[in-house]
């Protein structure tokens, strides 16, 4: 493949896919009220005439094949209207379209990863043929798959066949194909599209759009399109080339002419009083323009940008941030006359605060709302009501919470994991345990995200059986994770035992969760992100998940400290307290590790200067500082030489290069460059815990 | 090679690059370290810089320098001389670095000295006859006035040890 065609997968892959996203959400939104709106129906047929054609371009033949059945199915829903189908189909139909966007979205998985398409889709086509012949066939009067029994003789276009139209200068005479079925919708599509092509026209039968028995002499003698110009007429049959379904079609012209010189092209209203054309020519338009003006999909001023290239923008972004402040600190200013001086910071000023929106923008740009994850939560509980035969709600809250398109990706596995336990192990399997303990018997789970100034708090709470903590002890005994007698375990501490690893409460591993990964790869994924996770439960009421998230990884707000000539930022997220100890609260063991004992407990002392291996004059612990810090569960001391200060800074992460030597196993997060265009590098205190004491 | 480039281009390419592959004159940067006279292509090349200052990095092998900020990119630096097993490079007025692209590993090796931009002529490159005794040395070359170059293995160079 060479490089156009793969740039043209790429775009048709996004292209695709946001397709198959709106298309699902239209289908929840639809589900939900049970009912298709007639503007989703017209989107969905758009989509899949948009996706049929781009795989049909693509040359993703199993995937055009499909989108192409169900663009027939909504065509012919679209025009009989929606509200033709009774609530039985409706609901198959919901089924259907769930089963397409699976498949669809199973064949483009297939393509991203370079995968042969499935090429046996002959039974799927057929599920769909099947049902559009259900629904077409109960409204329709008479069965439409036998028009090709009747094969039609062609009829010349006798003139004495003509439509009474006064006003009609021309006729076009259209014979459509043999047994192609609906010959009425067809043959009203065709007179559609001449309309779209902004030709005025009258067409007979005149009532074929809605009377499908039209359709039997449409087979027999084709049908009239009346035009008030011979141009028209041309222009007309122009268009006829290029529609499908058409036998033959024929130019007449009308046999005495009435000179019509002024011809109006809108709808003048016909004032023949032939009660074979009755004046219907206001009615017969409408529809049109009002499909027409459906058709163009709302325009979003939203264009896709690869991450790449926002990575490189907030890059640059932060660099002139800091190139800004390494001007305006010269010390070369100090040169300048008093008058110039004012002069200079004034524009500094100005300066600065540019720099400051152009941060801002560039931030902002990486956000995305956190809809697209919830909506993919929707279709899971969808699915998982069914199979396990829940009733269940779920409610979203906060959809349009907005954080960055880094930390969604990475969330989204944990949250549909806790989605998925609460749906499987949360929610009663028998309605009538809920109504027994005076609940609402549908089950609910709420999907909720909200932000605060520098975190995004995502919960999952549902209103089920919740945790037992003595049963979670059990459990956790039979597991031998218990590290300490069962008694002392407080029922926070209980619960806590859920987010250990190879602790799965569902005595069997079903479908859905319970694979042995559990709570703890939640855990890490979230933690990855700088996240942590709590857990709030209450025995026969229901579990709390809360996620809390920093909004964004690119900018961190950290202590400067220094060992040796090295500079190190600590989050200072991650700092409990700062402080000077005396020589004489240094506790130690037997192996000469230090310890300190800080409001009632004892915490580990990791010197940075013996972890890092980094030659300093500073080794008493009394001569430099110590920094008491923590993360989500672990608590240490940090000995540094001493305190810079605190500063807001971009992270960097390390050169591709680098990666090989795991610096983010052994506590160092990133780099970042300061104001003086040295490096300072950024410590994770997670992983120096587990580096440092751990595995030490 | 040749290999490389079918993969590389496109079929009516190639013969295109069979017969620029007769003139098989590559232009190399030629520098100076542990002794030896080394070479590499300017394909790879990106810039020389001196008088930076190197950020150390905790728990790296001796040979990995740190890290220094070139005009905001952050950017690991090696010392050539102890990756090929020697004592570390002297600071002198000559030493600098060496910025290499290797295939998008964005790389600075320091050396004792650069020489010049010369052309080689890649046919007359001898394999080291010393079979895997090399760490990062792939080719040998005698020049005109008898002196000894020899080849740096970009691909060796981009992979730590």
């Amino acid at each position: 493949m060479d490089n156009g065609m793969e740039g043209m997968l790429d775009t048709y892959l996004f292209e695709t896919n946001s397709l198959l996203d709106r298309l699902d959400e239209m289908l929840m939104a639809d589900e939900k009220i049970g009912d298709f709106s007639t503007d989703d129906v017209n989107e969905i047929f758009r989509i899949m005439h948009t996706i049929k054609g781009s795989s049909a371009m693509m040359e993703f033949s199993a995937m055009a094949e499909i989108a192409h059945h169900i663009e027939d199915m909504f065509f012919y829903i679209r025009d009989k209207g929606i509200d033709s189908l009774d609530p039985q189909h409706k609901k198959e139909l919901f089924n259907l379209m769930f089963r397409s966007e699976d498949f669809l979205r199973g064949q483009v998985e297939k393509v991203e990863s370079g995968e042969a398409l499935d090429t046996d889709i002959d039974s799927f086509a057929a599920d769909i043929n099947n049902f559009l012949k259900k629904i077409s066939g109960a409204p329709a009067e008479q069965p439409e798959e036998n028009p090709a029994a009747e094969a039609p003789q062609t009829h010349p276009a006798a003139l004495d066949h003509l439509p009474d139209d006064k006003e009609a200068v021309c006729f076009l005479h259209v014979f459509l194909e043999d047994g192609i079925g609906m010959e009425n919708l067809r043959a009203y599509m065709i007179v559609n599209a001449i309309q779209e092509c902004g030709i005025d026209l009258r067409y007979y039968p005149e009532n074929m759009e809605t009377d499908s028995s039209t359709a039997a002499s449409i087979i027999e003698e084709g049908f009239f399109m009346a035009f008030t110009s011979e141009e028209d007429a041309n222009k007309a049959s122009d268009v006829l080339r290029t529609q499908n379904y058409i036998r033959s079609y024929e130019l007449a012209a009308v046999p005495e002419p009435e000179p019509e010189p002024e011809v109006p092209p809108k709808e003048e209203p016909v004032k023949s009083a032939a009660p074979a054309s009755a004046p219907k020519p206001a009615p017969a338009p409408k529809p049109a323009p009002a499909k027409q003006a459906a058709a163009p999909p709302v325009k979003q001023n939203l264009i896709s940008v690869s991450l790449m290239r926002l990575d490189s923008l907030q890059n640059i972004v932060g660099e002139i941030v800091i190139t800004e402040s390494m001007v305006t600190s010269a010390p070369e200013l100090n040169q300048l006359s008093r008058d110039a001086y004012d002069n200079f910071m004034k524009s500094a000023r100005q300066l600065r605060k540019l720099t400051d929106d152009l941060q801002d923008i560039s931030m902002s740009l990486r956000m995305v709302p956190i809809s697209g994850v919830f909506q993919k939560m929707s279709r899971i509980v969808r699915d998982m009501k069914q199979k396990l035969n829940k009733d269940v709600r779920l409610t979203l809250i906060g959809e349009d919470t907005e954080i960055d398109k880094t930390i969604v990706d990475s969330i989204q596995d944990p949250i549909m994991h806790m989605v998925r336990n609460a749906m499987d192990h949360g929610i009663e399997d028998d309605p009538s345990e809920r109504i027994a303990l005076g609940k609402n018997p549908q089950g609910e789970i709420i999907l909720s995200a909200t932000h605060t100034s520098s975190e995004v708090v995502i919960s999952i709470s549902d209103d089920g059986k919740g945790m037992d903590p003595e049963k979670l002890l059990a459990k956790a005994r039979d597991k031998g994770i218990l590290t300490k007698p069962e008694s002392e375990y407080s029922v926070k501490e209980a619960l806590g035992l859920v987010m250990l690893p190879g602790f799965s409460t569902n005595q069997e591993v079903t479908e859905f969760s319970g694979r042995g990964v559990g709570m703890d790869v939640v855990k890490k994924n979230v933690e990855s992100v700088g996240g942590v996770v709590s857990l709030a439960s209450e025995y026969g009421k229901g579990t709390t998940f809360t996620m809390k998230i920093p909004l964004t990884m690119a900018i961190v707000d950290g202590m400067k400290v220094t060992v040796g000539n090295s500079i190190f930022t600590i989050p200072i997220a991650n700092i409990r307290q700062s402080l000077k100890i005396l020589p004489e609260d240094v506790i130690r063991d037997e192996n000469d590790n230090e310890m300190l004992e800080l409001m009632d407990s004892f915490y580990p002392v990791v010197r940075l200067h013996q972890f890092f291996n980094i030659d300093t004059d500073v080794t008493e612990l009394s001569d430099g500082i110590v920094m008491w810090v923590e993360t989500s569960d672990r608590s240490f001391c940090l000995f540094v030489d001493e305190l810079v200060g605190e500063q807001q800074v971009v992270v960097k992460p390390f050169p591709a290069f680098l990666n090989y030597f795991e610096l983010k196993n052994s506590g160092i997060a990133g780099c970042t460059i300061l104001g003086d265009g040295n490096i300072s590098i950024i410590l994770d205190i997670q992983s120096l815990h587990s580096a440092a004491l751990e595995n030490a | 090679m040749s290999e490389q480039l079918n993969n590389q281009e496109d079929i009516q390419d190639v013969a295109e690059m069979e017969t620029d592959e007769l003139s098989t004159i590559d232009r190399c940067l030629t520098f100076e370290s542990a002794g030896l006279i080394l070479y590499i292509s300017t394909n790879n090349v990106i810039e020389i810089i001196n008088n930076h200052s190197i950020t150390t990095l905790p728990l790296m092998p001796p040979y990995i320098k740190g890290i220094i900020n070139l005009r905001g990119q952050i950017l690991p630096v090696m010392d050539i001389q102890q990756r090929m097993g020697k004592g570390p490079t002297e600071f002198t007025g000559s030493a600098c670095i060496i910025v290499l692209d290797i295939d998008s590993v964005s790389l600075g090796i320091i050396v004792d000295s650069v020489r010049q931009v010369m052309d080689i002529d890649l046919k007359n490159v001898r394999p080291i006859p010393l079979k895997h005794q090399q760490k990062l040395l792939n080719g040998m070359v005698t020049m005109e006035d008898g002196s000894v170059f020899m080849s740096i293995d970009c691909q060796a160079l981009a992979v730590p040890q």
